[in-house]
């Protein structure tokens, strides 16, 4: 097994043992239950559960739990409000479950032998959509077709014929900018984790001196360990302070200016 | 496009590639993706977000009601504080105005002895002066008398005549 062992292969998505033939098919696609899925399903109900059962309505010293629960949910609606004011907050489930889900898929990926959901740009990037798409539905229904003003910046005219372009381009280039931060940091902190266990594991079997220096990449297997555990909130953070950024635009177009 | 997935579970490294780019694999992770941020969601949205909320809310509420009670607590301590003070500056002025009264009564009663014990002595003295000018008249009365009777007595000694009395009186006067 551990000869097989490979930095890529943590990223394999692949169907359970025993799920080797799709679920069904939409659209001529088969559908998995794939080790992906599962710690998908893991994140959800986890984080469901977590959230839920902490916190007892009606008691007001709270619980060790109840208070990181509660602490969670008041870090979101801080964050809405200072980014995108009072109307923001309607967007609170939308922008709490996207936290909580983002932070859940990081911290248990960091299980040894779990799957790290937010490795995979397919999620990052469906999500990054989802919000790009809320943003501009929600601009269009707010501003109507006023919401294009959002790619014309306060600038003379002679300058607008290069600054539209930019705006525009800047704008699409969001969803893939806001996917793979969140993909390539969980990416290359987990390949960089399978990196050094794989030099734990060859210079321990290597045998003389060699078994000894192993605990070299093993204590930086430990600080990088903790590195990724400070990666996986930021990121998540970054993730739902964008997203309230770009709601703060489609709401207010360049009011903040 | 099953087919290379199925394969999967044996051979990962013989189809090569990056496994995030695995495009085969996409439909199955959008899938379960929409699938469980969906239940994520609906759960934090009608669940886990209001139940949250709510014990935030009431905490908010209980600090806010035990604030307000305090704060009702302190102006009453205060109200019955400058009503104590109140009562206190009362019971002061009208002690005040007890001793004061008191004293005037007393001043009053002291003239009024004093002014009586005046008047007795005055009476007392005119009483001894009324006195002592009789006293002094009847001593004079009988100062002449002896006198009459010296003269009468030194006259019949020194010349054997009697002198009636009312000449000695005359001699007496003109002496």
């Amino acid at each position: 097994m551990a000869m097989t062992l490979t930095p890529m292969e943590q990223f394999e998505v692949k169907p359970l043992a025993g799920m080797d033939h799709p679920l069904f098919q939409i659209a001529g696609h088969p559908i998995y239950f794939t080790n992906q899925s599962l710690l998908m399903v893991i994140v959800a109900i986890v984080a469901s559960l977590f959230l839920t059962l902490t916190v007892k309505p009606g008691r007001l010293v709270p619980t060790r739990g109840q208070s990181m629960a509660e602490a969670s949910y008041e870090f979101v609606a801080n964050m809405i409000h200072s980014a995108t004011g009072e109307d923001g907050l309607k967007f609170f489930p939308f922008v709490f479950s996207l936290f909580i889900f983002v932070l859940f898929s990081n911290f248990l990926g960091m299980v040894p032998g779990s799957f790290t959901v937010t490795s995979q740009i397919a999620v990052t990037f469906a999500l990054a959509c989802l919000v790009i798409l809320l943003v501009i539905v929600v601009g269009f229904m707010k501003h109507g077709i006023g919401f294009l003003k959002l790619f014309v910046p306060h600038a003379p005219w002679y300058l607008l014929i290069l600054l539209i372009p930019i705006e525009v381009i800047s704008f699409l280039t969001r969803p893939i900018s806001l996917s793979v931060r969140l993909f390539a940091n969980m990416l290359a902190g987990h390949t960089m984790l399978a990196v050094f266990a794989g030099f734990v594991v060859a210079l321990g079997s290597a045998g003389g001196i060699f078994t000894g220096l192993a605990i070299a990449p093993m204590l930086l297997i430990v600080a990088i360990m903790l590195l990724e555990l400070l990666v996986a909130f930021l990121q998540a953070y970054v993730f739902a302070i964008l997203t309230c950024i770009y709601l703060n635009e489609a709401l207010h177009l360049h009011d903040h200016h | 496009m099953a087919e290379p997935l199925q394969t999967s579970t044996e051979a990962p490294k013989q189809e090569g590639g990056f496994p995030p780019f695995k495009t085969e694999t996409f439909p199955s992770q959008i899938f379960w993706l929409v699938i469980t941020f969906a239940f994520l969601f609906v759960v934090l949205w009608r669940v886990a977000g209001p139940r949250i909320n709510g014990v935030i809310t009431s905490r908010r509420g209980a600090i806010n009601s035990d604030i307000a009670a305090a704060e009702k607590a302190r102006g009453e301590a205060e109200a019955a504080s400058a009503a104590y003070q109140v009562a206190l500056a009362g019971a002061r002025a009208k002690a005040q105005g007890l001793a004061e009264e008191n004293r005037q009564t007393l001043n009053a009663e002291i003239a009024k002895a004093k002014a009586a014990a005046e008047a007795e002595a005055a009476k007392a003295m005119a009483a001894a002066d009324a006195r002592i000018a009789t006293t002094r008249v009847e001593a004079k009365a009988h100062v002449v008398k002896a006198a009459e009777e010296a003269a009468i007595a030194i006259v019949v000694r020194l010349t054997g005549e009697t002198v009636s009395p009312a000449e000695a009186a005359q001699a007496v006067k003109e002496s």
